[in-house]
């Protein structure tokens, strides 16, 4: 976890009697490559684990591929035998308009979520490392009670919060603040105060995840090493700049990662919202754009496709963080 | 850190990926089962609930009915992916408007040689039809219900207004209202709300969308629908003050803190808004006395042609118990379950239990409308059409004042599409 700063290589290899031995000559690779001594054991040992991959993620990808070159319908959701159209599903799916105006609206979405999202986690990692115990306590129950709520219930509650007629937030802007232009202003009818509003709600459920694994991360960088840069004159952000962050930047990959990839295909709290306000085709993401075509609409040969280009999407996003990653790893 | 990137790789595609397998049912013993129904919205009073369950369970000592409510909301979706798993419900409640895309699926038993023990001709010939697709008969009626018109007695009278005779004072009379009282809906319609919508449309000579050969021509911006439209657009900004976007759940709030003059909503809406003040949903009984009701009128005086409500019922082709389920059907159809509906103010789906419904204003008022219902297309991708929403969406748009004839010309081409596509 904490690899990155490795410096140069490790000068003294082995302690031979009182002396220090020198390294060994680098090029020892080939001489030094043991014969597997287990045999197939390792293999055998990868096993299961494929099996149950290939069970539960390689069969439904499968599947996904073989019905998005279908002509796939609800009748032959109920058993009627598909047709087979190869690529005619991509073919239509990539020359209609509305799914680049959905890409879009999702990418620029996800990223402005992931942002704050990221801004805010980090912000409040800090935070709970300088609070003082009963406080950090508090702040993390807060933050635990928000990650365990369920969107569906968060998204509902939040869209009360947010109502036309009823909702507290249009009752404190009017009556607290005199702002007579919020009676009865309509939060999700404009998409771009709809994302505001969803926004809100998945930034709100996500920030808990960042700041407990930032804050986790935190506790590991070496206060001796802080110190020295404090007397050396290093100002707080540069050693959040030129320490912290190096020493966290895998967990800051890792769960950028996640975010992009949560944050792209985010369906729950755009579908509860939609039902409760708003233009469903001004406000459609892929998420909830693959459901409205294939469960909704009844056409799981286009959905699939779909499904199939935004799975091809998510993963050039994460392999290029995931490469990141790795070679970060064998520095 | 390596085994976390590609596990997060794994996870994002397991969780892109919708599986979708059919497997086959097989028929389980019928002893000790467990019949499940699926019954949609509030709409079906807890008297027949319990009369349903209790029957069933003493005519078949050892197997249980449970039923389980669903919402209207995404009932297509859910439907869709239920009936074809293999954890499918044994009956299910089905929009009528939604019944085709199920029939024509083949997800419901034929039930074509138990039309005559379910019913026969007695049962409503328009839900019937419904029901069935290539003239097998697959979903039986449940029940049908016109959208009646709620209103405050006090308010209309103290605006010096009557009870409209023609769509136009209904329409003026809604305007009067929200003029005369600020603050309030005359006519209570949130954007969402399109069935409300279709009378205006038909009233005026317009259709949604009419047969061309074996293609459906939507006809939404006819100039006799964009008529229509225009109308509720009217009543929408100058009468309306509910939500632009909100959709018609609950209506009973603003009835009972009486910021909703005037409603236009289902006949069962009447419990909703005198529903004890302790309920789930609470109501306000106190206003029972200043409820009052008639049928939407048409543009000509009369009824209006409003959109006729109501469900069909089916056995899940899937269902592991299917002789259990049809029992349970017979009672579903039976003349005590039904009269519940008539006493309840939905119509019953015999044609001979239609005086059930009592002679009070209520029964009055959903008589006159019933006689004059109409449904939207037949057809059985017409589910499609309202599943994504497009109907919601024109209406939001016009709620919001929108240009009628471009908003109507762009639904019109993404209805052809669906119904065509």
């Amino acid at each position: 976890m904490t690899t990155t700063d490795s410096g140069p290589p490790p000068v003294v290899s082995s302690v031979d009697g009182e002396r220090l031995a020198a390294p060994q000559p680098a090029p020892r690779r080939s001489p030094r490559r043991r014969r597997p001594t287990g045999g197939l054991t390792p293999y055998a040992l990868l096993v299961p684990a494929s099996i149950v991959l290939a069970a539960i993620v390689g069969w439904p990808l499968v599947q996904l591929l073989v019905t998005s070159m279908q002509e796939f319908g609800r009748a032959q959701v109920f058993g009627a035998p598909p047709e087979w159209v190869w690529f005619d599903n991509y073919v239509s799916v990539l020359t209609d308009p509305a799914f680049y105006a959905v890409l879009g609206r999702s990418l620029v979405f996800a990223a402005a979520c992931v942002v704050i999202t990221m801004l805010l986690g980090t912000l409040i990692a800090l935070l709970l490392q300088r609070l003082p115990k009963g406080f950090r306590l508090l702040l993390s129950l807060g933050l635990l009670l928000a990650w365990a709520m369920p969107p569906l219930s968060a998204t509902i509650v939040w869209g009360w919060m947010f109502d036309t007629d009823y909702g507290v937030v249009n009752s404190v802007l009017v009556n607290a603040f005199g702002l007579e232009q919020y009676t009865q202003h309509s939060w999700l009818i404009e998409p771009l105060s709809f994302f505001l509003v969803a926004g809100v709600i998945i930034v709100w459920g996500a920030v808990p995840f960042v700041a407990f694994a930032l804050y986790a991360g935190l506790t590991q960088v070496p206060d001796e090493v802080l110190e020295a840069a404090q007397l050396d004159g290093a100002g707080g952000f540069s050693r959040f700049r030129l320490i912290v962050f190096p020493y966290l930047k895998p967990i800051f990959l890792i769960t950028t990662i996640l975010q992009i990839i949560w944050d792209l295909k985010v369906f729950t709290q755009i579908f509860a919202l939609q039902d409760i306000g708003g233009i469903r085709e001004q406000t459609n993401t892929l998420g909830v754009y693959i459901y409205q075509v294939s469960i909704a609409g009844g056409d799981f040969g286009t959905g699939g496709a779909i499904a199939v280009i935004t799975a091809i999407i998510l993963m050039s996003i994460s392999l290029y963080y995931v490469r990141q990653t790795v070679k970060e790893e064998e520095l | 850190m390596r085994k976390l990137g590609i596990a997060a790789l794994g996870a994002a595609a397991a969780l892109t990926l919708a599986g979708c397998a059919t497997t086959g049912s097989d028929v389980a013993s019928d002893e000790g089962a467990e019949i499940r129904v699926w019954l949609v919205g509030t709409d079906t009073p807890d008297a027949a609930r319990d009369y349903l369950v209790e029957t069933f369970e003493e005519e078949h000592p050892g197997s249980t009915l449970v039923i389980e409510e669903q919402s209207w909301d995404g009932l297509v979706d859910r439907l869709t992916t239920s009936l074809s798993g293999s954890d499918s419900p044994d009956i299910v409640e089905v929009g009528n408007t939604q019944a085709a895309a199920f029939t024509s699926a083949g997800a419901f038993l034929d039930l074509t040689e138990h039309y005559d023990e379910l019913g026969g001709d007695d049962l409503l010939p328009g839900f019937v039809e419904a029901g069935s697709y290539d003239g097998k008969f697959y979903a039986a009626p449940l029940y049908s219900g016109s959208r009646l018109v709620f209103y405050k007695k006090d308010a209309l009278e103290a605006a010096g207004l009557s009870v409209p005779g023609d769509l136009d004072e209904y329409i003026a009379n809604g305007e009067a209202l929200a003029e005369a009282n600020p603050g309030k809906s005359g006519i209570w319609w949130p954007g969402q709300d399109w069935y409300n919508a279709l009378p205006y449309i038909w009233e005026n000579g317009g259709e949604v969308a009419v047969p061309d050969g074996d293609q459906w021509d939507a006809q939404l911006s006819s100039d006799e629908s964009v008529a229509g439209l225009e109308q509720v657009q009217q009543v929408m900004t100058n009468a309306s003050l509910a939500p632009k976007d909100g959709n018609e759940t609950n209506p009973q709030v603003g009835y009972c803190d009486g910021t909703t003059l005037q409603l236009s909503a289902p006949s069962w809406v009447k419990w909703s808004i005198l529903a004890p003040a302790d309920a789930e949903t609470p109501g306000c009984p106190e206003e029972e006395a200043n409820l009052g009701v008639y049928a939407l009128p048409g543009k000509d005086g009369g009824a209006a042609q409003v959109f006729a409500g109501g469900s069909n019922i089916g056995i899940s082709a899937k269902s592991k118990h299917p002789e259990l389920a049809l029992d349970a059907m017979k009672i579903i159809l039976s003349e005590e379950f039904q009269t519940i509906y008539g006493e309840n103010g939905l119509v019953p789906a015999k044609l001979s239990l239609a005086d059930t419904l009592g002679t009070d204003e209520v029964a009055q008022a959903i008589a006159a409308a019933a006689g004059n219902a109409k449904l939207t297309p037949a057809s059985p991708k017409w589910a499609d059409v309202e599943a994504a929403g497009i109907l919601q969406d024109l209406f939001v748009k016009i709620a919001q004042g929108g240009d009628v004839q471009a908003l109507a010309e762009e639904a019109d081409q993404k209805i052809e599409d669906i119904l065509n596509g």
